[in-house]
């Protein structure tokens, strides 16, 4: 075994020789970004290594093979491994020389005590969105909480305390029904986002009367959908007497506790994505929203997108990956707990939304069925189940909704988006995108809706751009061109240091203004290497490489925008429709947030004309999860969106390929 | 500037309308369409390459290219019986079980056409067993060629390249295999023949398999 001390964590692992760097972070519990999954080829895992000596001196001579394709990649120390009494505590006697090249931690393994410097700082301080736009609905939760008495019975009343107490549940349903003003109606927030929104008024009817059907209790004539929990009827004994007041939390079907007073009571929304996790904590006797909380998924050690996890998952096995986000989002729960001050024991329902394979994995469903053609998932439909039984650390009793899946790339997130949305509601045609790892889109009316998922790629997301990054502080989210004079904004306004998606399409938009990119997407800058187009010089920026666009990173934009407008002409072509017929655009996801319409118009991501029927509706997969709990007929809403939203697989289309290449051009050029 | 000079720039300026009056204004000169394929389109589909390996070109200018090139094709052959009918082998080729990915395929199969192969394209999504039926039902097949994208049909790829080795122990065609998901360490520890980073290359090797 062998140490690895990481300085700037303080942390140190004993691991077995020949384990990699990030191996080694990974189980020290670093949660590295590793977007290639460790095969050596995004060099996002960059570390710096120095042997652990008591000098700590020595790290200037060849100390790293840095692993490629012919080396073993095992490190080697001149023989400085011989100090095996450097505890913990002198991890800051080592400097890591600028002399000490970075080396990729997925490719170099560990054959001696090794100090690591992870040159990133502890939390990335990352702007995820969490703000959606909710749709005004009847506030009817599927969870509700009713006063019920627990006498001790009349002298020949033969009715079980159990029966009794549905009864008592039944007559206190009934009265609060009588009283429809003790659900008040949610009013949608206010927003202060920029762009103009338009709330669709739309008030669901209020559901027909609930038709109990008779399930038990036929001998006491009570007519109910609970059912029989024989170790809640052996507590009823104990709960009877003078003050025999409780309150049952119940769903529909089951009772979930009794309580003497009822206390807060919670929902948790996740909205669980490829990148970036977001939870919500709702009061349950209104739907507000208590505390939001959000970070990057761990999995993403595991690999960037949705093909490297799943190719994880079947070879060491999906159990790894549900735990690191299960433990993730129980990490979430305890923190939304925290903020709103109420207990995790609180939380009743957890609604929990993302793509499929972010399902499955979630659900510890291995994804071979996703990952091979044709693509299909391994299970659909809505789940009701027991969030204990998935490791949640909620009520012991707390419900797990999974909102339905509508096919192998087009998740439960999706459904959610169109929860939020109700494209079905309408007659006029609405196209909605969501933007993230992957793009899925969906473009109907009440008629028909059909869906499809591109491999967009997540160029937008600052992966495969040489300058680019996160939607973190100092990223350039804007870019201006006007009059010759280039102008920028950053994220935190701090100097720059890379480039996010919404700058990126803005660069590429202004750049196409300037003339500086030809139709077929020829960079030639003007500047002193015509191939580069520096926006940040490097002394203008927080990182001191500045801020410039490649030939190839045009190149990677082209691929991703060409990808999601030929999804949308596809979609168009099914549904016989032009882009004229599409009333309005929502665009999901935080790319779509805080990007440019204008820009994305420019570069041909979408029809131009389009531009000026962009809504952009925020983080709305996260709204479709909250929207499944404090609303039954949304929720059950979300079946038939599901089921009735058709699927293509642009793979499978002989036109896709055509397509593709005919968006590839830069038709504003 | 020649006819196929014109030509020549046009598909690598990626423009498809230009390619086509292109052949069609050397077809009416009488430009034998052999010649059309061997002055002008290899040698610009050879330049794409170049650009690709020095990243002065990257895979949108190189589809669009292969674009032209395709549309010329199409001419050419409806105006020339010979041209369809030369043929300097066959190839088969096809993305592997488990994945429906076809762009690099499909430029492999143009690419292979342009240099005068008869090529059979088996489509994507395709099992050892069709494979293997398909290099029966074709004897005089030299190259199998084998694509996969996504990382998660690798031991698809595996097993199909072991299937055909076993079902050809004289060594009767080469496999080749590529894509996204392909390296050269993964290619070799297969046991495939022929490996190449991109099309043109693909062509290439191939042609010196053909002896």
């Amino acid at each position: 075994m062998v140490r690895v001390s990481f300085v700037r964590e303080r942390k140190s692992i004993c691991v077995p020789e020949g384990t990699t760097v990030l191996e080694a972070e990974i189980l020290a519990g670093l949660r590295p970004d590793a977007p290639c999954g460790g095969a050596g080829r995004c060099r996002k895992c960059l570390v710096r290594v120095a042997p652990m000596s008591s000098g700590g001196t020595d790290s200037d001579s060849a100390l790293v093979s840095n692993g490629n394709m012919n080396s073993e990649g095992s490190m080697d120390f001149d023989g400085n491994t011989g100090s095996g009494d450097v505890d913990g505590e002198d991890f800051l006697i080592h400097d890591f020389r600028a002399a000490t090249p970075p080396v990729r931690a997925c490719q170099t393994k560990v054959s001696s005590d090794i100090c690591v410097d992870t040159l990133t700082s502890q939390e990335q301080d990352l702007s995820i969105l969490t703000e959606g736009y909710l749709r005004p609905v009847t506030f009817h939760p599927g969870l509700s909480v009713h006063k019920i008495q627990l006498d001790k019975p009349q002298p020949g009343d033969k009715r079980s305390d159990w029966e009794r107490m549905l009864e008592q549940l039944a007559k206190a349903e009934t009265q609060s029904k009588a009283q429809p003003e003790t659900w008040p109606e949610i009013q949608p927030k206010a927003q202060s986002d920029r762009t103009e929104r338009i709330q669709p008024e739309i008030q669901p009817e209020i559901q027909p009367e609930i038709q109990p059907e008779i399930r038990l209790g036929i001998r006491s004539g009570i007519r109910s959908w609970i059912q029989p929990d024989p170790a809640l009827a052996s507590t009823l004994y104990d709960r009877r007497g003078e003050s025999g007041t409780w309150y049952a939390i119940h769903a529909e079907d089951e009772i979930l506790e009794l309580r003497r007073v009822p206390g807060r009571i919670c929902f948790a929304a996740f909205d669980v994505g490829t990148t970036t996790v977001v939870g919500y904590l709702l009061d349950a006797g209104d739907g507000s929203v208590l505390a939001v909380e959000s970070r990057l998924n761990p999995q993403a050690q595991y690999g960037a997108d949705v093909i490297m996890r799943a190719n994880y998952a079947l070879e060491h096995g999906t159990a790894i990956l549900a735990e690191c986000i299960r433990m993730a989002v129980n990490e979430m729960l305890e923190a939304l707990a925290r903020k709103a001050q109420v207990s995790t024991t609180d939380i009743f329902q957890v609604s929990v939304v993302g793509n499929t394979c972010m399902h499955h994995l979630f659900l510890g469903i291995s994804p071979a069925s996703l990952v091979h053609a044709p693509y299909t998932p391994a299970i659909s439909q809505r789940l009701t189940l027991r969030a204990a039984e998935y490791g949640l650390c909620v009520h012991p009793k707390a419900q797990l909704l999974m909102l339905p899946v509508i096919a192998g790339y087009v998740g439960a997130d999706t459904c959610a988006c169109l929860m939020a949305v109700r494209p079905d509601l309408n007659d006029e045609i609405t196209l909605l995108l969501d933007i993230g790892t992957n793009g899925e889109m969906v473009l109907g009316n009440r008629k028909r809706r059909v869906a499809c998922s591109t491999a967009a790629g997540p160029a937008f997301e600052g992966a495969k751009i040489t300058c680019g990054m996160r939607g973190a502080v100092g990223a350039v989210d804007h870019v201006f061109y006007k009059d010759g004079v280039w102008s920028y904004s950053t994220i935190g306004s701090e100097p720059a240091i890379g480039l996010c998606g919404s700058g990126l399409i803005d660069l590429v938009a202004c750049l196409l203004r300037a003339g500086r990119i030809d139709e077929n997407g020829r960079l030639e800058s003007g500047q002193e290497d015509p191939q580069t187009f520096v926006l940040v010089s490097p002394e203008d920026s927080g990182n001191g490489k500045g801020v410039y666009l490649t030939r190839k990173d045009v190149g990677e934009v082209q691929l991703a925008k060409a990808a999601i407008a030929a999804g949308i002409q596809l979609l168009m072509k099914e549904l016989q429709v032009t882009e004229d017929d599409i009333a309005e655009v929502c665009i999901a996801g935080a790319f779509g947030s805080y990007m440019d319409p204008l820009s994305a118009g420019d570069i041909g991501m979408f029809p131009r004309s389009l531009t000026d029927r962009v809504r952009s509706i925020g983080n709305a997969a996260g709204e479709g999860a909250k929207l499944a709990l404090i609303s039954r007929e949304e929720l059950e809403m979300a079946d038939e969106l599901a089921c009735g939203t058709d699927f293509i697989e642009l793979a499978a289309l002989p036109d896709f390929q055509d397509c593709f290449i005919e968006q590839l051009e830069f038709e504003n050029a | 500037m020649t006819v196929l000079e014109e030509l020549r720039q046009s598909i690598e300026a990626g423009h498809p309308g230009e390619t086509e009056k292109l052949v069609e204004e050397a077809l009416a000169e009488k430009v034998d369409p052999i010649c059309i394929v061997e002055e002008a389109m290899m040698p610009a589909m050879r330049e794409m390459g170049e650009r690709y390996k020095k990243q002065e070109a990257d895979i949108p200018r190189i589809l669009a290219a292969a674009r032209c090139i395709r549309s010329g094709f199409v001419l050419l052959e409806q105006q020339d019986a010979a041209f369809e009918e030369r043929n300097i082998g066959t190839v088969i080729v096809g993305t592997v079980e488990g994945d429906l990915h076809d762009v690099g395929k499909n430029l492999v199969a143009l690419m292979f056409r342009s240099a005068g192969f008869r090529v059979i394209d088996l489509g994507v999504d395709i099992s050892e067993k069709q494979f293997l039926k398909a290099v029966r039902e074709n004897p005089d097949v030299q190259i199998v060629c084998i694509s996969s994208l996504l990382s998660t049909a690798l031991p698809e790829m595996e097993q199909v390249v072991k299937t055909l080795r076993r079902n050809d122990p004289e060594k009767k065609y080469k496999i080749m295999v590529g894509g996204g998901a392909v390296t050269r360490q993964l290619a070799e520890h297969m046991g495939a023949d022929a490996y190449t980073e991109n099309c043109v290359e693909a062509a290439e090797v191939a042609k010196t398999f053909i002896v």
